[in-house]
């Protein structure tokens, strides 16, 4: 139709014009595009971290009040002079990498129950601190408990990553498997819990076996092995009996073998990690640990109980922190709404001049028309598809551009939640969520949204423009300067 | 007797620029037949334009009757008139007014817009129309291109292009050097005596209005005087000054050798 051949036909008369309406124009919405877009990046971020941090905690909870009646006895970090080899070989790393710098606390976290929780921070573990089996004997004795379990947990890690966190770098060993070994006496294995219960696959290991070795799904995906298979653990062979399915977040990486095993292979002969103290009842746990405290003050010792209040601690710390970053996202979302709401009055008002000016200097022709017969309606829809045809392409190269320029422009103009995740995530979860951050993206929803929101502010600038110009009397046709 | 196109009576227009109210109309009447052409004439202010825009539906009267073609003006409401701009007019200005970024014809082809759905038989009359101005071959030049007589032509075919009832004109000839106001006043003479077009003309310029029939001189918004022109002779195929017969589209009576469309010296009283 004629009007919109005269709508072209207008816009490239006034080239430069155009260009600068064209460029305000896809500028603002470029830049209405990336803040959406980086938006939906800060808040998928949150959205992973709190998933991750809410399954962890229900995970641990859940290992932990299976054992309200055991009691981990393990040696506290600041003994760890026993002249062990393993701290060399396999140890987890430099402290700082593995305690969460939120600082207070971390200690515990140290403790806590040699390497039960730790694999959840990004994969590594602690071993613990190794003691001599001789301690064994002498808790074995006391009062109220029913056996003890001797356990040797070594971690073992190949690659050496540096994580790059809050400007600071750390250097770190990525356990790649634990060796957890237990005693495989019928008595152990048959009445208390030291071995997995979930096999997927095989069968569980026992009592009195050599040579053999109970897989997680994850070791079995490392070694590439299954039921059957031999693997090679520190260059001993062992075939592996079953595979089992973790029950809590820190059982991934571990794989069980006998303790024999387990302390030869690791050339740790006569030492244990921890002890697992199994008492006669959850009632006398209270009783027993103060006979262990009073026995070996040098010992540290976590009931089940404990576990679950450090738990809790950590909960209600991970549950500020992650208050605070859904805040900064609020905060962050009330920026972008303030600056979209300036883009988009900026964006109309340069719509609305631009077009005031245009409907001005065309009064003549605007009043030959209606002179010549074009009706209000007709003239108001030329000039409202002049506006719209502009900002169509002013929204076809605000994708553009924003196709390249969205993470760069929505990182300028949005204060990024991954600074404040920092914190939170700090023990590992960090590395993906700021990982996360990075990847603003456009999608066919957003770029939709964008040619309507250009249109819309087409449009918007346009009417009263348009309106002007379908007022102008035809009268001023007649007029001669 | 011929149909009568116009018919008004008591025309009245104030205008009020802030309290001081303007009478730039007062109790005109005129009536105006089918087929005729008309100057007007007066000095500046006398309220020529004023009657024009009445006439074409852009003012509306203050008071008054103003029967066009079957209709009457004064009643239509503001957004029915378009459609009586659109059915019954055509504008021919004194700055020709051509949209500057359309071709001759795409000019032409403006007002026909609404009123003529396929778009090959609006191509069609608008190159018809030009070639009727002398324009054929022309049509896709744009007015830049085209000289001030010749973009008054593309401004008379667009004026004819819906065939109104009456073609009105405010000072056509104002901007025109004499040669291509000759060519102008041929034209529309030419125009009125070949299809009988209906012309009322706003002109300053005596010797322009006297090349039409009916020349109404108006002072204060009234006609305070009215005399035939050269061309009531030229309507009977006579020639003006010798009575001898002429032929439409002769530039010279062929007796006396006069030119039929002198504008510059031919009109001495
Ligand atoms: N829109 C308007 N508002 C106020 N006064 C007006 C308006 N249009 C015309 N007038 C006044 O009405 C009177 C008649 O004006 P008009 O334009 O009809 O004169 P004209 O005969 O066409 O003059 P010119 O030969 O200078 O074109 C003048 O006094 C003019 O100032
Ligand atoms: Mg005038």
């Amino acid at each position: 139709m004629g009007l919109v051949n005269r709508a072209v036909k207008n816009i490239s008369r006034r080239k430069i014009r155009a260009a600068l309406v064209i460029i305000a124009l896809s500028i603002s919405l470029s830049i209405m595009i990336s803040i959406p877009a980086g938006l939906m990046a800060n808040q998928e971020t949150t959205n992973a971290l709190t998933n991750n941090l809410s399954s962890t905690i229900t995970d641990t909870s859940e290992s932990i009040s299976q054992a309200l009646s055991q009691i981990d006895v393990t040696l506290s970090s600041r003994f760890a002079g026993f002249g062990f080899r393993q701290e060399s070989s396999s140890s987890a790393g430099s402290p700082s990498g593995q305690m969460p710098p939120t600082g207070q606390g971390s200690d515990r976290y140290g403790g806590f129950g040699g390497g039960d929780i730790a694999g959840q921070f990004g994969g590594m573990s602690q071993a613990g601190t190794p003691m001599n089996a001789s301690l064994y004997a002498d808790i074995n004795s006391i009062k109220n408990v029913a056996t003890v379990a001797a356990v040797l947990e070594v971690s073992e890690g190949s690659k050496n990553q540096t994580l790059s966190m809050m400007g600071q770098s750390f250097s770190m060993q990525i356990t790649d498997y634990i060796i957890k070994g237990v005693p495989l006496t019928s008595e152990l294995i048959n009445s208390y819990n030291v071995l997995p219960s979930n096999i997927v696959k095989g069968r569980n290991l026992q009592s009195g076996e050599t040579g053999v070795v109970l897989l997680s799904q994850n070791n079995s995906a490392f070694f590439n092995a299954g039921v059957g298979d031999i693997v090679s653990i520190l260059n001993v062979d062992f075939t592996v009996v079953g595979i089992y399915e973790p029950t809590s977040f820190s059982d991934n990486l571990v794989l069980y073998m006998s303790l024999l095993d387990a302390q030869t292979i690791t050339d740790n002969t006569d030492y244990i990690t921890s002890l697992r103290v199994f008492t006669t009842s959850s009632n006398t746990v209270d009783l027993v640990v103060e006979d262990i405290r009073t026995l070996h003050p040098e010992v540290t010792v976590t009931t089940g109980q404990e576990r679950l209040n450090q738990l809790e601690f950590m909960q209600s710390r991970y549950d500020e922190t992650l208050e605070s970053a859904q805040a900064s996202l609020a905060s962050t979302q009330a920026t972008a709404i303030q600056e979209i709401i300036v883009v988009v009055a900026a964006t109309s008002l340069i719509v609305l001049f631009v077009m005031l000016y245009t409907v001005r200097e065309r009064t003549k022709e605007i009043g030959t028309l209606k002179a010549i017969g074009f009706s209000n309606r007709t003239v108001m829809a030329q000039f409202i598809l002049e506006g719209l045809l502009l900002s169509l392409i002013a929204g076809i190269v605000g994708v553009v551009i924003a196709s390249f320029a969205a993470p760069t422009l929505s990182s300028l103009l949005l204060p990024s939640v991954s600074s404040s995740f920092g914190l939170a995530a700090g023990g590992g979860a960090g590395g993906s969520a700021v990982a996360a951050v990075s990847t603003v993206s456009l999608n066919v929803e957003l770029v939709v949204a964008a040619l309507g929101g250009a249109m819309v502010l087409g449009i918007l600038g346009t009417l009263y423009p348009a309106w002007r110009a379908a007022k102008i009397r035809p009268a001023e046709a007649m007029r001669y300067e | 007797m011929s149909d009568i196109v116009l018919q008004i009576e008591n025309l009245t227009k104030t205008y009020h620029l802030g309290k001081q109210p303007v009478k730039a109309l007062t109790d005109l009447s005129l009536q105006v037949n089918k087929g005729e052409f008309i100057a007007i004439m007066g000095p500046s202010g006398s309220g020529k334009t004023t009657l024009l825009n009445v006439i074409g539906c852009i003012d509306k009267p203050t008071s008054g009757r103003v029967h066009l073609d079957g209709i009457e003006v004064a009643n239509t409401p503001e957004n029915k008139l378009y459609k009586i701009r659109q059915d019954k007019m055509g504008f021919i200005f004194q700055s020709f007014n051509l949209l500057p970024y359309l071709n001759a014809r795409e000019n032409v082809e403006l007002p026909m817009e609404s009123k003529v759905a396929s778009k090959t038989e609006r191509k069609k009359r608008a190159s018809e129309l030009l070639s009727i101005v002398g324009l054929s071959g022309r049509e896709n030049h744009r007015p830049q291109r085209l000289s001030q007589g010749e973009q008054q032509r593309v401004a008379i075919a667009r004026a004819l292009a819906n065939e109104p009832a009456i073609i009105l004109a405010d000072e056509p000839t104002g901007n025109l050097d004499s040669q291509n106001k000759r060519e102008i006043i041929k034209l529309l003479a030419n125009l009125n005596l070949t299809r009988g077009t209906t012309i009322i003309m706003v002109t300053h310029d005596s010797q322009v209005a006297n090349h039409t029939e009916r020349m109404l001189l108006l002072k204060n918004g009234k006609i305070v005087m009215e005399k035939e022109g050269l061309h009531v002779a030229k309507k009977q195929s006579r020639c003006p000054y010798c009575d001898a017969s002429i032929k439409v589209g002769d530039e010279n009576c062929s007796t006396c050798e006069k030119a039929l469309f002198e504008t510059d010296e031919l009109f001495v009283k």
